[in-house]
């Protein structure tokens, strides 16, 4: 399975199981202590301050104390609604269950008391659970007495969350799916005072909603004794306009609840139903997130995180996470400040969730993943295996990572071997990518071009190596061994410098057989290739030169010997040994190095015409010495400058016709040379062999010219003299005769 | 007077031994390097010519050899087919007295040994005049005297020109000459025996069409060659 399916798997899995579990953790509720135990510190952040329109009429301790053990008489009740009407409040919440009749004459007091006025007088219902007939509640509405003294009937229904303690409310609520929807009774307070529903109960179409009570400080809502009241001990202007809420507040009545503001206390229902009706007023109830937001806000840190996972670097995982997590509570707390709730327990266990998944699933993936390309790193026949190490001091993913260290030193070893191998390679050498860009070349190739082609195009190179004679052959072996099997293994060809080269081209593929590029080898071969050429000249030299005196001598013997056969059977052996002594002399110059002596030019010179002496005055041939070197000295080898001078002058005799006169004249030039003139008086060099005739043999074959014969002569001549430093020219002078102008450099004075 | 050729080429040894008899001496040969050695303990000669490449024990072993061996030697001619210089000079150095390059001319050969016999029987007359071919010396004067032209030579010039011309055909190394003429090998800068060669060359014109060449002996010394006018 490749990397990247299994990363898609592995990626989705994790998403959707974190998702289950947020779902499940939502809607099961089951990090609700969390949520709460949040919600209580966050809302105690910024409590609303009481509503002073409110003022709470307690039966407290002190009250029952006062009158007696409850339930009191019904009269007492209409003594002080009497009282609380007669200083004109605005209304007057009754939270007293009148469900049962009582004696009459107090029931009909209280009544008339109630339906008085001028507040309107509020009174509550109640449902009792489990309900008759199967029903989950009995409505128990107050007797009809009061049912008609009171202005309106609601509901005083407590919520109680799953720790108990009080922070919703209903402001509506339904005993069965078709009775009547009851209002709470703050809301009939408020409605008595507005003349029309507040907008929260305007929401709840359905009477469903359930809120959340911003609570104000505990005790903040003014609160009077009832016996205090009925006593009259009280200023006469405290409950104008103010709205009275009567109900129990002393422990043993039962009517207390924990609220996230009781500090650990008890807050009574009075008193949540003022902070309800402040809430009201305000109109700042709390409302929580329906639950599609709830899902989706849940379920978006997750889901950004898992789309992050994918991009950024572990460390970066880790404290995005992080910050989820802290943006989480974040949003939860502004949404609070705005009046929503967010619950944020199940965003919160996503993301703690997510993380460590894809941390433990990304661990065994690259644990896996080590381990596969480890062995196969093996299997493939590497020099060196490459075991897992067996040290205990760390888990299985450290002795993975170590091997693979040991795997990454071992190629990088590998590396730089291949790198210095090239590097060092006898040869030149460069590698080209598919694309025919040159990736890689050896210091080799660069000094041999004296320049660094790597980066170029592989033309270019080209174009800098092979002479444009072979280039065609160059370009065709690249073009071909391509595709061919059979294709030529090398390609020879000069480059611009002159060397010659083979050069072999193999291709470089991946283990899947894909194509990297190409290794290109040259091979240095202008020294065989100049071997190769000088063997060719050794056999035309045995074949032909050497051997056409020889017969020439065999011929001679065939007839009677005089003296005109002696003398040319003679001539023509030493013909054969000048040329075998000239043939050693330049294959012996080629081994060794220059050691030069000082010798005066103009006496090796002489020398070299007096020992051609004889031959000369055979054809009454005169030499012409003019001398104006100053008596030079030269650096030379003697012995091979003065053969030299003497093969010109041989030539010089050979050529010219019988009394003629050679000139040999040495004179300075304006520099530190030298210059030594041999001119014969004979026909001249043909031209169409002038431009070659210091080379090799360049008079053997059909070449019909003057110095037929000669050839090796004059390649020695030129390389001693080039040898000592100095060049050697040859034209035909004015008078037609051949001449030849040697240049040496003048010796340094000692 | 007894001449060795010490030579293993038939051809060679009898062309040689042709030469020796024609001048009026005896030749005695050998072709093999230690048969050689074993004569010379036993016999006296008055010359040797000595072939480079002779089996047994080649030239230059034989020279070692007596220069060693040997409390009189007779003077030696090197023979050799190798005319590389380095070669000749080493033969020189190493105790040869002369040396011929194979093949050489019959009138070379007889002038080398000639010369060689002479230098042996204390040849170099000390007459006040001499005569050499067309030039004739006086050595009190000191002045040369070509074609009955005297050519004016300084003392130096003249002492060179003398002691060539009185050996002729024998090869004199440059230490010798340099002892002889300036009583010193020291602080003699190389190039001034060179010089005063060329000066005695062109003023006396030494070339073959007068009978004479200068022949320089590379890595050795120099040479009078006396030529031979008819071939």
């Amino acid at each position: 399975m490749s990397l990247r399916i299994r990363l898609a798997i592995e990626w989705l899995a994790i998403g959707l199981f974190a998702t289950v579990i947020v779902v499940t953790a939502l809607s099961w509720r089951g990090a609700a202590d969390f949520d709460n135990l949040l919600y209580d510190k966050l809302s105690a952040a910024s409590r609303p301050p009481a509503d002073t329109q409110v003022l709470l009429v307690a039966i407290d301790d002190q009250s029952l104390s006062a009158l007696g053990k409850w339930p009191w008489d019904r009269s007492v009740h209409a003594r002080l609604i009497e009282k609380l009407q007669s200083q004109e409040p605005r209304s007057i919440a009754f939270d007293i269950l009148l469900s049962e009749s009582g004696p009459t004459i107090p029931d009909q007091q209280l009544a008339r008391a109630m339906g008085s006025g001028p507040a309107p007088l509020f009174q509550p219902l109640h449902f009792s659970s489990p309900g008759s007939e199967g029903r989950a509640y009995d409505t128990v509405l107050p007797t009809p007495t009061f049912m008609q003294a009171a202005t309106a009937v609601g509901h005083v229904n407590i919520l109680l969350d799953d720790d108990g303690i009080v922070r919703r409310t209903a402001l509506c609520f339904r005993a069965d799916e078709d009775g009547p929807a009851w209002p709470h009774l703050v809301e009939l307070v408020y409605r008595g005072e507005k003349g029309s529903p507040s907008p929260v109960a305007q929401a709840d179409g359905n009477c469903r909603t359930e809120l959340m009570i911003p609570y104000s400080r505990r005790g903040a809502f003014p609160e009077i004794s009832y016996a205090d009241l009925l006593s009259g001990k009280l200023p006469d202007d405290m409950l104008r306009d103010k709205d009275v809420i009567i109900g129990a507040t002393a422990a043993g009545l039962g009517d207390n609840f924990p609220t996230p503001n009781g500090e650990g206390g008890l807050l009574s229902g009075i008193e949540i139903m003022a902070n309800m009706l402040g809430a009201l007023r305000r109109d700042d109830f709390i409302q929580p997130l329906e639950m599609p937001w709830l899902v989706g806000l849940s379920l978006l840190p997750l889901w950004l995180l898992l789309v992050g996972f994918l991009r950024w670097r572990p460390r970066t995982i880790l404290l995005m996470s992080l910050a989820s997590l802290a943006a989480v509570l974040t949003v939860s707390a502004v949404l609070l400040a705005k009046h929503v709730w967010f619950p944020p327990s199940a965003a919160l266990l996503g993301v703690l969730l997510v993380y460590p998944l894809w941390g433990w699933r990304r661990l065994q993936a690259m644990s896996d993943f080590m381990e596969s390309e480890l062995t196969a790193l093996e299997q493939e026949g590497d020099a060196n295996p490459l075991p897992i190490p067996q040290n205990r001091t760390t888990d299985m993913v450290g002795r993975q990572s170590e091997a693979l260290a040991g795997a990454i030193d071992h190629m990088r070893d590998l590396r730089r071997f291949v790198t210095d191998t090239l590097a060092d390679l006898p040869d030149p050498m460069f590698v080209t990518d598919p694309d025919g860009k040159i990736t890689l070349t050896n210091d080799l190739l660069a000094e041999r071009l004296a320049r660094d082609i790597s980066g170029g195009p592989l033309p270019e190179a080209l174009d800098l190596m092979v002479s444009d004679e072979h280039r065609p052959a160059v370009d065709s072996y690249l073009a071909k061994s391509d595709d061919s099997t059979a294709s030529p293994e090398f390609v020879r060809f000069m480059s611009k410098q002159g060397l010659t080269f083979v050069m072999r081209r193999s291709e470089v593929r991946s283990q899947s057989g894909l194509l990297h590029g190409h290794i290109h080898y040259l091979t240095d071969i202008t020294d065989l290739a100049r071997a190769e050429a000088e063997r060719e000249e050794v056999l035309q030299l045995l074949s032909h030169d050497m051997r056409a005196p020889q017969s020439t001598i065999i011929a001679l013997l065939d007839r009677d010997i005089d003296d005109n056969a002696k003398k040319r059977i003679e001539q023509n052996a030493r013909r054969t040994m000048q040329l075998a002594q000239d043939f050693v002399d330049i294959a012996r110059m080629g081994e060794t190095e220059f050691v030069g002596e000082d010798v005066l030019l103009a006496d090796l010179v002489r020398e070299a015409a007096d020992s051609l002496w004889p031959l000369a005055r055979e054809r009454s041939i005169k030499f012409a010495f003019w001398d104006s070197s100053n008596a030079a000295f030269v650096l030379a080898e003697p012995d091979s400058l003065q053969r030299a001078i003497c093969n010109l002058i041989d030539n010089a005799i050979k050529f010219s016709p019988d009394n003629a006169s050679i000139a040999i004249a040495l004179s300075r030039d304006a520099g530190q040379n030298i210059v030594v003139t041999i001119t014969d008086q004979g026909e001249g060099i043909a031209p169409d062999i002038l431009a070659y005739l210091f080379t090799r043999f360049a008079t053997t074959g059909e070449k019909k010219g003057r110095i037929k014969g000669t050839g090796l002569g004059l390649t020695f001549v030129r390389a001693v003299i080039e040898r000592h430093g100095g060049s050697i020219v040859a034209h035909n002078d004015e008078r037609g005769g051949a001449s030849f102008v040697i240049t040496l450099p003048v010796a340094p004075d000692g | 007077m007894r001449v060795v050729i010490a030579d293993d080429e038939p051809d060679v040894v009898s062309f040689l031994k042709s030469v020796v008899e024609e001048q009026g001496h005896v030749a005695v040969s050998f072709s093999d390097g230690n048969l050689l050695s074993q004569a010379l303990v036993r016999e006296t000669f008055d010359l040797l010519i000595l072939d480079w490449n002779i089996p047994g024990k080649d030239g230059l072993a034989t020279l070692e050899w007596m220069k060693q061996s040997l409390t009189e030697r007779p003077p030696v001619i090197m023979m050799t087919n190798r005319s590389a210089k380095k070669d000749i000079s080493d033969a020189l150095n190493a105790g040869a007295d002369d040396y011929i390059t194979k093949p050489e001319d019959r009138s070379v050969v007889a002038a080398r040994i000639n010369a060689m016999l002479r230098r042996n029987a204390g040849a170099g007359a000390f007459d006040s005049k001499a005569v050499y071919g067309k030039y004739s010396l006086d050595r009190i004067e000191q002045t040369v005297t070509v074609d009955g032209k005297t050519i004016a030579l300084t003392a130096k010039e003249f002492e060179l020109a003398d002691l060539f011309f009185r050996n002729a055909d024998r090869t004199l190394s440059r230490n010798y000459i340099m002892e002889t003429i300036w009583r010193t090998t020291a602080a003699l800068a190389t190039r001034t025996l060179d010089m005063h060669i060329s000066r005695v060359r062109s003023k006396l014109d030494l070339q073959p069409e007068n009978g004479f060449r200068i022949f320089t002996v590379f890595g050795y010394g120099y040479r009078l060659e006396t030529i031979a006018k008819a071939v």
